[in-house]
């Protein structure tokens, strides 16, 4: 999906646990997520810390979707 | 370390007033058993329920297998951590019971457990068609939740496959096998020409009814770690699992491990078999990181030139095979991976999650997506309730006339990653 959506000719950030699938399928702009049964949360977490976790990893993807990238980049940081 | 492992031969099971094997007989008393299963207060009943091969049967859904064992002489119990102390296994003398299981059976989840036929088609591709299976069939107290029910069933499997073997104590075994494997200074000086093998054994650990035990331990908490290929003999590995039942290991497999077998054979013949490291699946990037890159550790220290490498399952656990043969490789040693595929239902897709050049030596135990028709069985033991749900069917899976519509998936031990089904490829 990935793939076929930036052929589309727009770009797309894959948030995703497993970024070494990610970069075998080829993603260009890969997000590391929290696990496989809860990528985007974490049940270990208050709800109060879990909604900010949820905040950063989002605000993370928006800037990586604005980010100019050079092939395949994993956005750490 | 050196085990002898004597077969006690079970030719047939009928059910009595009392336990006991007798000229290959077992002899199962309900009740005796149903006292053992209900230590467990999360169950409110068991029933029992015996299948031979060829019979018009069908169990599902099932849970694990077990082959019943017993500790004769040396340190420690059948399953240590389980339902035995925690003494380190696989020296001495142990006494398996052969030709049988015990299967465990009952909806935990229902969707994630396995389907295994006594005749047709289905037969063909589990290996537990050829056993005579004791099944148990237990039925939770109302309100227990799944992860508490899926333990006390577990435990009761092994309970009871323990008090089995316990009968066969005091036999002579039909034969006995003797495995020995020695420390590495003597194995390094005993075979100085021989290629040095080790086997890592990737255990099912992602949580969530995924999960495998060592010596009682969750795997998922598990740095990799080294075993002497006969613990595993005496149950040292077992099974918390059984999600898309072809790939899973049962209990059984663990004991009958085929790559410690097979490499046992050739030991001290073409190849030194050095030891087997165990290490996990889990679910995060990091621990799949670390299990990799500890397991590859290992592997340097123990001065390998070659290493053969199973997998539990497919999807995410591609990746910690190919972490695995990666960091194994780069080591400068040989690496072998044993999977399964998941190549769609006309084999067409990619068969592997991930992948890497590394990866140039494999073997498979066949295409799980493989649709196969299974026809109306006279006798089910367990319930049909769940077979539309269970991984690898389909809302339209069964059909008017009784028959399944089913990928491989949904068949135990179909296409096991130790070689122990009986499907593969050259």
């Amino acid at each position: 999906m990935v793939k076929e959506i930036e052929r589309a000719g727009i770009p797309v950030v894959h948030m995703c646990t497993v970024t070494p699938i990610s970069m075998t399928v080829g993603a260009n702009r890969i997000i590391p997520a929290i696990a496989i049964p809860h990528p985007l949360g974490n049940p270990a977490l208050t709800p109060a810390d879990e909604k900010k976790l949820r905040r950063r990893l989002v605000e993370k993807a928006l800037k990586a979707l604005t980010t100019e990238v050079d092939g395949q980049t994993i956005f750490k940081d | 370390m050196k085990l002898e492992l004597g077969k006690i031969l079970i030719h047939d099971i009928c059910f009595a007033e009392k336990s006991e094997i007798r000229d290959g007989v077992l002899y199962v008393s309900k009740e005796e058993l149903e006292k053992i299963v209900m230590q467990e207060e999360g169950i409110q009943s068991v029933s029992f329920d015996i299948a031979k091969p060829g019979e018009s049967v069908r169990i599902t859904p099932v849970k694990d297998v077990i082959e019943p064992r017993v500790k004769v002489e040396g340190p420690g119990g059948i399953f240590p951590g389980m339902v035995a102390g925690v003494e380190t296994v696989g020296s001495g003398k142990t006494y398996a019971l052969k030709g049988m299981a015990v299967v465990t059976a009952g909806p935990i989840v229902g969707f994630q457990e396995g389907v295994i036929d006594m005749t047709g088609p289905g037969a063909e591709y589990t290996p537990f068609s050829k056993t005579l299976n004791l099944v148990m069939v237990c039925t939770p107290v109302p309100g227990l939740e799944a992860h508490d029910y899926e333990s006390a069933v577990r435990l009761s499997g092994f309970r009871v496959a323990a008090a089995l073997g316990e009968l066969a104590r005091e036999l002579q075994p039909d034969e006995t096998v003797v495995y020995e494997c020695s420390d590495l200074k003597e194995s390094f000086e005993k075979y100085p020409g021989l290629p040095r093998v080790a086997y890592v054994q990737m255990l099912q650990s992602q949580g969530l009814l995924h999960d495998t035990y060592v010596y009682g331990v969750d795997a998922k908490k598990i740095l990799p770690t080294l075993l002497y290929p006969t613990e595993v003999m005496d149950g040292a590995i077992v099974s918390g699992n059984c999600v898309s039942a072809c790939d899973k290991n049962p209990t059984y497999i663990h004991e009958n491990n085929s790559v410690v077998e097979d490499l046992f054979a050739q030991h001290g013949k073409t190849l030194n078999f050095v030891g087997q490291i165990v290490t996990n699946e889990n679910v995060y990037l990091a621990d799949k990181e670390r299990s990799s890159n500890q397991t590859a550790k290992l592997c340097r220290m123990l001065g390998l030139d070659g290493v053969i490498v199973s997998q539990e399952g497919f999807g995410n656990p591609d990746t910690d095979l190919i972490m695995n043969c990666k960091k194994i490789e780069a080591e400068g040693i040989k690496t072998v991976i044993i999977t399964d595929e998941y190549a769609g239902r006309d084999g067409k897709s990619q068969s592997l999650a991930d992948a890497d050049v590394a990866a140039d030596a494999v073997v498979t135990g066949g295409n799980a997506n493989e649709l196969v028709i299974l026809p109306k069985l006279d006798k089910v033991i367990g319930t049909l309730a769940y077979i539309n749900k269970i991984a690898g069917a389909n809302a339209e899976t069964l059909r008017e006339d009784g028959s399944l519509a089913v990928e491989l998936q949904v068949i135990t031990g179909a296409t096991n990653e130790t070689g122990f089904g009986r499907l593969s490829a050259r």
